[in-house]
């Protein structure tokens, strides 16, 4: 009976972590959207994503991060919404904080494809919470980032020239 | 203790070693029809290399090596077991360690006749690995499975065939998971092998398993073949296996190196 409790407790305890959750986040006025890619997702991704998972990157250069998980485009991140808003976002139904640093004890590299030298720099979470409303607004408007304009990357030069 | 033997081989042929897949765990248990109690020890050690092919939408290239260590239980019909394992991995450039999840399983034998025995078997995962790392599936697993085995001479077959499902969900449900010991959530799982005795204590075989993607929960087709050379006595044995993942990017190739202690 003891050992029955014992395997009780650990299928329990196994049962109890943190799991990647929707947010639930929603879009207040997807005709005119508060956060876009131009004013919001590109520097959230470049400053907290692009150093693993730009699509440039050798695959064992990502630090962990999958193959198919790029984020600097448009067209990149909405094709793994559901994993950014799992990992990242914060809504009315989940905060999460798995990313950056989920897949790495929380340590990032200070560049593109480099050792994990330091500790993640962490989105505040209003920052979250903007990605939530990003994500769900640009669900709305497919034309944004299954067109052309989607595709296009600089793989964060713009960004890093901006930010030395 | 013949009969013994013969099962333990049977066991061998259908799993060869603790650290295979988890669908592979198909007969890990090993049975006997001895009335006396029998133990068993095992340990392995594994290595692997792995990457996406091009077709495939698997999302992770690098290698892992791992040890694992398990206990088995037989007796009469009936057999149980445990086995974890510890690994080290290297997934698209990120070195992790960590433990995988802790396989138990247990066994009837419902036909032991001369030569020719079948039964059931099942096995189940507790998500002791860390999914995010690939080292575990995060939720329990039930692998059920029939097996047949059939001897003459120096010559063993073996195969099972079973039904493998989660559950619960986890963090892989676009795919199979983890890395160190793929499966999808829901599959029909298979396994069979043959060995022939080359030698005085010596056996050289080949063997396949795989599993097919069923129901609603997205999955790929997955089949593993090896080639395996077993030598030792009765009580202590030692096998070498070569692995290739020949559909559904298990991995490219593995290393399995194991030895046996039983009581």
């Amino acid at each position: 009976m003891r050992a029955i409790y014992i395997a009780l407790f650990v299928l329990a305890a196994c049962g109890t972590t943190a799991q990647p959750t929707p947010t639930g986040a929603t879009c207040p006025d997807v005709n005119n959207p508060q956060f876009t890619w131009q004013n919001f997702g590109y520097d959230f991704m470049c400053h907290y994503c692009d150093n693993c998972h730009d699509s440039n990157l050798a695959i064992d250069q990502r630090n962990g991060a999958p193959k198919f998980h790029n984020t600097d485009s448009l067209l990149g991140v909405m094709d793994i919404q559901v994993h950014t808003d799992e990992q990242a976002a914060i809504g009315p139904k989940a905060a999460n904080r798995f990313m950056p640093g989920g897949g790495t004890n929380g340590k990032c590299p200070s560049m593109p494809g480099g050792p994990l030298d330091m500790d993640c720099v962490e989105p505040t979470d209003e920052e979250r919470t903007n990605l939530g409303v990003f994500l769900a607004c640009e669900l709305q408007r497919p034309d944004d980032w299954t067109g052309s304009a989607g595709h296009v990357t600089d793989h964060c030069a713009a960004y890093k020239a901006a930010h030395p | 203790m013949r009969q013994l033997t013969h099962m333990i081989r049977i066991a061998a042929l259908l799993v060869a070693t603790t650290t295979a897949a988890h669908a592979d765990h198909h007969g890990m248990a090993m049975g006997s029809s001895d009335t006396a109690s029998s133990y068993s020890a095992n340990v392995a050690l594994v290595a692997a290399s792995f990457s996406p092919s091009q077709d495939s939408n698997m999302a992770y290239g690098g290698d892992y090596e791992g040890v694992s260590a398990g206990a088995d239980w037989s007796i009469d019909r009936y057999s149980a077991g445990a086995s974890w394992a510890y690994y080290r991995l290297l997934r698209n450039g990120a070195e992790q360690y960590g433990v995988g999840d802790l396989s138990v399983h247990g066994q009837v034998a419902l036909l032991a006749h001369h030569d020719v025995s079948a039964g059931v078997l099942a096995a189940l995962s507790v998500p002791t690995g860390n999914e995010v790392y690939g080292f575990g599936m995060g939720h329990p697993m039930v692998m059920p499975a029939v097996y047949g085995a059939w001897r003459n001479g120096p010559v063993e077959l073996a195969a099972s065939f079973g039904y493998s499902r989660a559950l619960a969900s986890g963090t892989h449900v676009h795919g199979m998971a983890p890395l160190v010991d793929p499966m999808n959530m829901s599959e029909l799982s298979w396994s069979a092998g043959g060995n022939i005795a080359v030698a005085s204590g010596v056996r050289a075989g080949l063997r396949a398993c795989g599993g097919v993607p069923v129901g609603s929960m997205p999955g790929v087709d997955r089949v593993v073949g090896a080639v395996r050379v077993a030598w030792g006595t009765a009580r202590v044995e030692t096998a070498a296996e070569v692995q290739g993942g020949f559909a559904g990017d298990p991995f490219n190739i593995r290393g399995v190196l194991s030895t046996a202690l039983r009581f």
